[in-house]
């Protein structure tokens, strides 16, 4: 695929199909990945193109900040047009400067505060610090769409992708990746590659999807679902436990000999899966969890659930439209962007840009 | 809960009034922290509780006819946000933020809904006060919009400031590079006048919202008034409340029908039915005995709920009702849980029977013991019922107690007993199938191992007991006192098939008793 560097912001939407799209997640390969940069990127093209929908952003947890909390070092702050929709905690908003009218106030407290659905009635600088729950994003965007039922939905995830960003929630994605992850071309575009294939795993087959989302509205708190035997006949069972860490070996024990499909709630992380792992009856069927931003797991991790032919896949696939390439490390270290966009090239399936840096 | 209500924490669960209380649905804040605040009205507050309970009575109507106003009213105030912290701030003259000033449009918008809806008000007995000005200084131009910001109709500044901040940000839109970095950097020092002159209005608003406090107070109060009333309402058609009756002091507390809610909703879903209690408790004491499974217990929480709901401004779940004001409420009960917190139980009963009794000498209590002195020496229990029994009979306190014990009348004492279970009825049930259940466990057992044989015996006990508690007539009836009434604890072993060998012993023991 075609690696570009920073064209005209309206290629931009172009390439993304953005103008068609009603949501959108941005997902951070890491920290300081160009998740600003690359909504600000989008928020400016969508101006001048003179799109009609408004944006409505938001994010899970806090960005668009002027320094980094944890590093110290100055980041990019998210610059939107007037129009757009905002859903941001109190304490965030007072560090925003766009001409901002309250119109909701959402009830969901967050650490800064309780976030406030507004509208910028000016252009101008907004903190984002949305709900810390994935839950409470889908609530912010039906009272955003109460006020503009057209708009474009954009979930700007805070801390590299572990903000699960996509939920089911989100029809498009973009993933941004920075020379934080790997300062090594080749290393950076394998890391990405699999990180790519990891949220893009594919769905489940219809019928099995069906069965599966109907014991999941049957069961709504359990946190692990097993669908034994074989289609058409397969049978539900069931187990709850507080977390998925730590209880692997229960999971493993619930397994049923015809178990083929596990699906499980919450984040699959390498430590989750390494307990499950370690029993010999977790093998043979296909790990099943709501999407591609749950898979929390490393390259050695998915080579032995490979072996053990236990295949992976989600309920809601995301699309991710493109990749973002930020050669700007947090410490300021500006690195040569060519040689890893034509590695990304080489290696990926869907477009890769260098935005450049958004002069706000 | 309540220090005018004595009643331990396990029992008040018992009894139910929090989840009966959890089913008047408050929509505000402000509603629920009336509901939560649990006010007992006594003869002091007699006028108050007569306006609460005339308003739920008048607003009952239009519950019953679904008048869309009702729904409105109460989407208006779950609507409503918890203001005392921003008014508190309104009156320390702090500076507001935009969030407080929206919320205060908010209400003030909804204090004006709610304000036209004159029916329903006047139903309430409620009224709010035309805070209109207080709203029009919230939006200035008087657009009707709910939304808030600083507005540059409040001052001709604020309005040149903006319109050359919006000319900057346009050029912004269009520079790159440096020139656009120049750009920013005076759009920077607008900003900062900007800020400062909506500070000195949110300030400016601030003094004069400030003015329009004691409305906001008022109508924040009727707002929750209006909310707790409603709630009640809809309580009283679900469950049938009346209107109760407030009589005086020396007369005595009539309940027709009543029923426990929560007792008839669990006996709805096995397919069985609440018989109501009907009871007359004349200053003094009143007996209530009757045969084991009789449903004394039941009937003590069904008559000590619906005199404390009375109290409490409710309409409770009867036919009628009529009942004069207590200054007290106790309800006693010795059960396995007091001795889980390390109590005696008799230990901890007298000290209840004390404070009850050293309270009833200056107040006028209704005070309810179920079986007192279960665990001790009858004959020492039975004095010490009968000597409660005697002293209250002669108080201006109204007991009521359930006992096995036989009471011999006094002065002051009524006897009341359960009906039971009618003898024909009784003759009528099949003899228990021991051999049946037998088979059937030790099948069971072979197959399955030992539990699933006690689980199969359990369900045909339950089953019988089931069966009992259908032929049971729960009704209460007075009696003279002078007669004892058999309690049929040996008859409901039997019905329960407890081995021939052991009721012969049984029956011969009570015979020589």
């Amino acid at each position: 695929m075609d690696a570009f560097a920073a064209g005209s912001s309206i290629d931009l939407l172009q390439l993304t199909g953005l103008e068609d799209l009603k949501s959108l997640a941005i997902i951070g390969l890491s920290k300081n990945a160009g998740k600003t940069t690359c909504l600000n990127h989008i928020a400016a093209a969508w101006q001048e193109s003179g799109q009609t929908r408004p944006l409505a952003l938001t994010s899970i947890g806090r960005d668009g900040e002027s320094e980094d909390v944890l590093s110290g070092y100055e980041k990019p702050r998210i610059y939107v047009p007037k129009g757009t929709l905002i859903a941001s905690a109190e304490e965030a908003l007072q560090n925003s400067d766009a001409l901002l009218e309250i119109l909701e106030l959402s009830g969901i407290r967050t650490a800064l505060g309780e976030v406030i659905v507004c509208r910028a009635l000016s252009d101008g600088y907004v903190e984002l610090a949305g709900p810390s729950v994935t839950d409470e994003i889908s609530n912010v965007e039906s009272l955003m769409r109460q006020h503009e039922p057209q708009c474009l939905f954009i979930n700007d995830g805070a801390l590299s992708r572990r903000s699960q960003a996509g939920s089911g929630m989100s029809e498009a994605a973009i993933l941004c990746v920075s020379g934080e992850t790997s300062t090594d071309p080749e290393i950076l575009a394998e890391v990405t590659n699999f990180a790519l294939n990891l949220l893009q795993t594919p769905t489940l087959p219809e019928a099995t999807a069906n069965i599966l989302a109907q014991a999941i509205n049957t069961h709504p708190k359990k946190r692990t679902i097993m669908l034994n035997g074989k289609l058409p006949n397969l049978s539900v069972s069931t187990l709850d436990t507080p977390l998925l860490v730590g209880y692997g070996k229960d999971i493993a024990n619930a397994l049923l000999p015809n178990t083929r499909f596990l699906y499980m709630r919450g984040a699959m992380t390498d430590q989750v899966l390494q307990e499950l792992l370690s029993e010999a009856n977790f093998a043979n069927l296909t790990l099943v969890v709501e999407d591609g931003t749950r898979l929390f797991i490393e390259p050695g991790i998915v080579k032995k659930l490979r072996d053990r032919k236990v295949d992976l896949a989600v309920r809601n696939q995301l699309d991710v439209r493109l990749v973002c390439l930020n050669p700007t490390r947090a410490d300021g270290q500006c690195l040569d962007a060519q040689p890893y966009l034509a590695e990304m090239q080489k290696k990926l399936q869907i477009p890769v840009v260098d935005l450049g840096p958004k002069n706000v | 809960m309540h220090t005018s209500v004595i009643i331990s924490p396990e029992l008040l669960d018992d009894l139910g009034l929090h989840k009966v209380l959890e089913a008047c649905r408050c929509r505000s804040p402000q509603g629920n922290t009336l509901k939560n605040a649990l006010q007992l009205f006594t003869n002091e507050s007699r006028e108050a509780l007569r306006e609460e309970l005339g308003a739920i009575d008048r607003l009952l109507p239009l519950v019953r006819a679904s008048d869309p106003e009702i729904n409105e009213a109460q989407t208006y105030l779950s609507r409503l946000r918890e203001l005392r912290g921003t008014l508190a701030r309104l009156e320390k003259a702090s500076l507001l933020n935009d969030t407080e000033f929206f919320e205060l449009k908010s209400a003030l918008s909804i204090f004006d809904r709610l304000g036209k809806m004159k029916n329903l008000l006047e139903a309430a007995g409620v009224d709010f006060e035309d805070t209109k000005p207080a709203a029009a200084l919230l939006d200035p131009a008087g657009t009707g919009n709910p939304a808030f910001h600083i507005y540059s109709d409040y001052s001709a500044e604020l309005s040149e400031i903006r319109a050359m901040k919006n000319e900057l940000e346009r050029e912004i839109r269009q520079a790159t590079g440096p020139q656009r970095k120049t750009l920013l950097t005076q759009r920077a020092l607008i900003i900062s006048r900007e800020d400062q002159e909506e500070e000195r209005i949110r300030r400016q608003l601030g003094d004069k919202l400030a003015e329009w406090l004691p409305q906001l107070r008022s109508n924040v109060d009727t707002c929750a008034l209006l909310d707790f009333r409603l709630a009640k309402a809809i309580l009283a058609f679900k469950w049938n409340g009346c209107l109760p009756d407030l009589v005086m002091p020396q007369q005595p507390a009539i309940l027709h029908n009543a029923i426990h809610p929560l007792i008839a909703e669990i006996l709805d879903k096995q397919g069985l039915s609440f018989t109501p209690i009907s009871i007359e408790l004349q200053q003094g004491a009143t007996v209530l005995s009757g045969a084991n499974m009789g449903g004394k217990s039941v009937a003590l929480k069904t008559v000590f709920l619906a005199l404390l709901m009375t109290q409490l401004g409710y309409f409770p779940f009867c036919k009628s009702l009529q009942t004069p004001l207590f200054d007290f409420f106790a309800f006693e009960s010795s059960r396995e849980g007091d001795l889980h917190r390390g109590l005696s139980s008799f230990g901890l009963e007298a000290v209840q029977i004390r404070n009850h009794y050293r309270k009833s000498q200056t107040q006028r209590g209704l005070i309810l013991m179920d079986e007192p002195c279960r665990g001790t020496n009858p004959s020492e229990a039975r004095a010490i019922v009968q000597a409660l029994c005697n002293t209250y009979g002669i108080s201006d306190s109204t007991f009521l107690i359930a006992t096995h014990y036989h009471v011999k009348p006094a002065p002051g004492i009524r006897f009341y007993q359960v009906r039971g279970i009618n003898p024909d009825a009784l003759s009528k049930l099949p003899e228990y199938l021991s051999s049946d259940s037998k088979t059937a466990g030790l099948e069971e057992g072979l197959a399955d191992g030992l539990s699933k044989t006690s689980v199969n015996i359990n369900h045909e006990d339950l089953a019988r007991v089931k069966r009992i508690q259908k032929l049971m007539d729960y009704q209460l009836e007075e009696i003279d006192g002078v007669h004892q009434t058999p309690s049929g604890a040996i008859k409901i072993a039997e019905l329960l098939g407890v081995d021939e060998a052991l009721l012969r012993e049984m029956r011969a023991a009570r015979q020589e008793e």
